[in-house]
């Protein structure tokens, strides 16, 4: 299918040229002021964003599951231990 | 937090691969229901092969795999793809101190290498405290396109036996695990109002059904970022 080869093409050209494009734009802004302090709160602003989506796109159980894996985070700050509380508890909501 | 102790690269990248071992986990299943989809659009394991190693950006893989499967037509595929994939200019913007001076090869090898999972997980083992810079970044970005190769190739080659990671509650380990890494991120209380405009526009956007998900995820984040650009340092 040509189709997929267009595709292939195209979003390897233009995911490259977004993260090099990233790379380079963070060496070209100033390293103090506004710029400095919103690029510096960008990382932890996208990841909360990214939370906020996927458990929005979910319904309760994801609800749920997230409010638990956040809970487990909050008591051990241990990422696998988080990860395996989450999936255990959505599987198991979904189970019923 | 930016330490430059006498860690070797090695040490960095070797570091990088065990602590990213739970993540390039979730991303071992999703390669494989990547494959999956990948054989129901009729794509080899060249195709697929090909694909991850040029683009590797698994959202976005899927995305796109699965609007043509729609019979979205190659352009819509790819704009839905691409728009997905706007967060990554955030991603690498964001860690410019680990490009900083840098050869123009490592500017090229960091910026393909780097993803969600390899990013967030260098933030976070910097906010602890831990060593953790260029070759950290690289070396979890090596660790997860590995992965990510050998599971979609093989998840294409074996597409009958693949369970759905839903089935198995996999679809949430990516969500969990940001949860984790959110938390590590938390720095200090001035991160409150940036985080909460960050929520509320998503939560906004999305409940309203204003845009796609993947414009709600830069709209949010920009939006955190610019109100913590606006508040002064005291």
């Amino acid at each position: 299918m040509t189709d997929i080869w267009i595709v292939i093409t195209l979003l390897a050209i233009a995911t490259f040229s977004i993260r090099l494009g990233g790379v380079l734009l963070g060496q070209k802004l100033p390293v103090t002021g506004p710029w400095a302090r919103g690029l510096n709160a960008l990382p932890g602003c996208l990841i909360i964003a990214l939370v906020s989506v996927l458990v929005l796109s979910g319904g309760p159980h994801e609800w749920i599951a997230g409010a638990v894996a956040l809970v487990v985070t909050l008591v051990t700050r241990n990422l696998p231990l988080t990860m395996t509380a989450g999936i255990l508890c959505i599987f198991l909501l979904r189970q019923w | 937090m930016l330490t430059h102790k006498n860690h070797s690269p090695v040490q960095e990248f070797l570091a990088a691969c065990k602590d990213i071992a739970p993540l390039a986990l979730g991303v071992a299943i999703y390669g494989l229901a990547f494959g999956l989809l990948a054989s129901q659009a009729g794509m080899d394991t060249l195709q697929v092969g090909t694909m991850g190693t040029v683009v590797f950006a698994g959202a976005s893989q899927i995305l796109a795999v699965e609007r043509l499967v729609a019979g979205a037509g190659a352009l819509a595929a790819v704009v839905a793809a691409i728009a997905l994939n706007l967060r990554l200019l955030l991603v690498t913007a964001s860690i410019r101190e680990v490009f900083k001076g840098r050869p123009l090869w490592q500017l090229l090898l960091g910026a393909h290498m780097s993803t969600d999972e390899n990013w967030a997980l260098m933030l976070a083992t910097r906010a602890k405290g831990g060593n953790a810079g260029y070759w950290y970044l690289v070396g979890g970005g090596v660790c997860l396109f590995v992965t990510w190769l050998v599971s979609t190739i093989l998840g294409v080659s074996f597409a009958q036996a693949i369970p759905e990671p839903r089935a198995l509650g996999m679809d949430f380990a990516f969500t969990a695990a940001f949860i984790a890494i959110a938390r590590s991120l938390w720095r200090d209380r001035s991160d409150l109002l940036p985080w909460l405009v960050a929520i509320s526009i998503v939560t906004a956007i999305m409940l309203n059904n204003w845009l796609d998900s993947s414009w709600a995820l830069l709209l949010g984040g920009c939006s955190g970022a610019l109100v913590a650009a606006l508040i002064p340092d005291d």
